[in-house]
C-alpha cells in the first residue's frame, strides 16, 4: 500500500511538470497525488465499493487542496488538478473499450457505467467541498464588513 | 479621468482575463480578475462575460458612456504557473493603482514566463507513464516498457499542439499510439501485464484539468463555461477510446487476438 502511494506520488510529480508548476507547489501537488491513492485504497479496505471510495478519496484531497491554497495564497486548482489525476478511471475506460472491441456488449455496458459513476463520484467529492469553503469564506466576508 | 485611460484600462484588465483563460484557469477567476483591476482603477461599473473560447466585457464611464471589447481566446494550453502569477498580481493589484505602465509591464513578463523545456516535460511524463503503469498494477519490466510509451506519446502530443490541431483529433492520434505501441512491444515479448502498460500509457492523455474546471464553473455558476467543459472532457476520453479501440480492433482481426 506504502509502495503504490509512493507510485503514485511520482506519477503525480511528473503531472506537475507537465502542468509547469514551479517551486514548492510541485511537492505539494504531488503530495496530493499520494493522499488520493492513499485514501482510495484505505476507504477500499474499509469495504468502500469503488465508487464511494473515490468519493471519500475525492472529499480528502478537496480539503488538502483549499487548506493548501490558504497556506500558499495559491490558486486551488494548482492542487485539485494535480491530485486529482491518479483517481481519473484511465481503467475503467480502457476496460470499457476493450471489451466493447472484442464484443461483449452487455460487460462493456456494466463497465462504462461503473466507470461513468465514478467519475461522477470523483466529481461531487470536490463539488461539494468547493461549495463549503464558498460559503465559508463567504461567511468571513460578510463578518468583516459589518 | 478620461475615456484614453478608460480604454487602457480595459484592455490591461482584458490581457490579464486572456493570460488566465489560455491557461487553463477558470471562469470565475478571469472575470473576478477583471472586475478587481477595473475596480482599483476606479472604473465605476465593469462586467464580463467569460466563456471557454472568449471573453467580452464592458466598461461604463462616470459621464454615461460605454465602452466593451471582446478578446477570442483560440489556443487553450495548461500552465498554472501563469495563473498563480496573476492571481497574486490581483491580489496585489492596490499596490500598483497609479501606474499603468507598470501593470503592462508585469502581465508582459507574466506573459512570457517559460515553460519546462520539452526534454524536460517528456522526460516527466514518461516518468509518469511509467509510474502509472506501476500504479496500475504493472510490473518492473513494464515500468521500463512505460517510459518509451510516454517518451513517444508525448512527443507527438507536443508536435501535433505545435501544428494547431483540433484537441479531439490529437487524443485520437495518441489512444492509437499507446495502443499500437503497447502491442508491438507485447508482440516483442517485452511485457509482463499488458493492462497496467495500456492504462498507464493513455493516463497521459486524460483530461484531468477539463474535468475539474468543468466541476468548479459549474458551482460557480457559469452553466455555460460548465457544460462547455464537460463536453470537453467526454470528448477528450470518446477520442482516446476511438484511437486506442480502433487499433485493437485491427489488430485482433489481422492477428486473432492479444497475447
Amino acid at each position: 500500500m506504502l509502495q503504490e502511494t509512493l507510485y503514485s506520488m511520482l506519477a503525480t510529480l511528473g503531472f506537475a511538470i507537465i502542468f509547469n508548476i514551479r517551486g514548492k507547489n510541485i511537492l505539494y501537488a504531488s503530495l496530493g497525488g499520494a493522499l488520493a491513492w492513499f485514501s482510495y485504497l484505505l476507504f477500499q479496505k474499509l469495504n468502500f465499493s469503488i465508487s464511494a471510495a473515490n468519493f471519500m478519496a475525492s472529499i480528502i484531497i478537496g480539503i488538502y487542496s483549499e487548506v493548501m491554497a490558504r497556506i500558499n495564497k495559491a490558486p486551488v486548482t494548482v492542487y485539485v488538478v494535480c491530485s486529482l489525476i491518479p483517481l481519473v478511471p484511465g481503467g475503467g475506460m480502457y476496460y470499457t473499450m476493450f471489451e466493447s472491441i472484442t464484443g461483449s456488449l452487455d460487460k462493456a455496458l456494466r463497465l462504462g457505467v461503473e466507470t461513468i459513476s465514478s467519475a461522477g463520484a470523483l466529481a461531487i467529492g470536490v463539488l461539494l467541498i468547493s461549495s463549503i469553503s464558498r460559503l465559508l469564506s463567504q461567511a468571513n466576508q460578510k463578518r468583516k464588513s459589518y | 479621468m478620461n475615456n484614453k485611460d478608460i480604454n487602457a484600462i480595459m484592455h490591461i484588465a482584458v490581457e490579464a482575463g486572456r493570460i488566465i483563460l489560455e491557461n487553463g484557469g477558470e471562469t470565475y477567476r478571469v472575470e473576478d480578475t477583471i472586475n478587481r483591476i477595473c475596480t482599483a482603477f476606479g472604473v465605476r461599473r465593469a462586467e464580463s462575460f467569460v466563456t471557454p473560447t472568449g471573453i467580452m466585457m464592458s466598461v461604463t464611464a462616470i459621464d454615461g458612456s460605454t465602452f466593451s471589447t471582446v478578446k477570442r481566446i483560440q489556443i487553450r494550453t495548461v500552465n498554472l504557473e501563469k495563473i498563480c502569477k496573476v492571481n497574486e498580481l490581483s491580489r496585489n493589484i492596490h499596490k500598483y493603482a497609479n501606474s499603468m505602465d507598470e501593470i503592462i509591464k508585469i502581465l508582459e513578463e507574466i506573459d512570457n514566463t517559460p515553460r519546462y523545456s520539452n526534454t524536460k516535460t517528456i522526460f516527466f511524463s514518461a516518468l509518469a507513464a511509467g509510474f502509472f503503469t506501476l500504479l496500475m498494477g504493472g510490473a518492473i519490466q513494464d515500468f521500463f516498457v512505460a517510459l518509451i510509451n510516454g517518451f513517444f506519446i508525448k512527443s507527438t502530443n507536443i508536435y501535433l499542439k505545435n501544428l494547431r490541431i483540433n484537441e479531439f483529433f490529437i487524443n485520437i492520434v495518441g489512444g492509437a499510439l499507446a495502443m499500437l505501441l503497447s502491442l508491438i512491444l507485447n508482440q516483442l515479448g517485452l511485457v509482463v501485464k499488458f493492462d497496467g502498460l495500456v492504462i498507464g500509457s493513455i493516463m497521459l492523455l486524460v483530461p484531468g484539468l477539463a474535468i475539474t474546471n468543468a466541476i468548479r464553473d459549474t458551482i460557480a455558476g457559469d452553466l455555460v463555461s460548465g457544460l462547455a467543459r464537460a463536453i470537453e472532457a467526454f470528448l477528450v476520453a470518446i477520442g482516446i477510446a476511438i484511437g486506442s479501440g480502433m487499433i485493437l480492433g485491427f489488430w485482433i482481426s489481422t492477428f486473432g487476438g492479444v497475447h
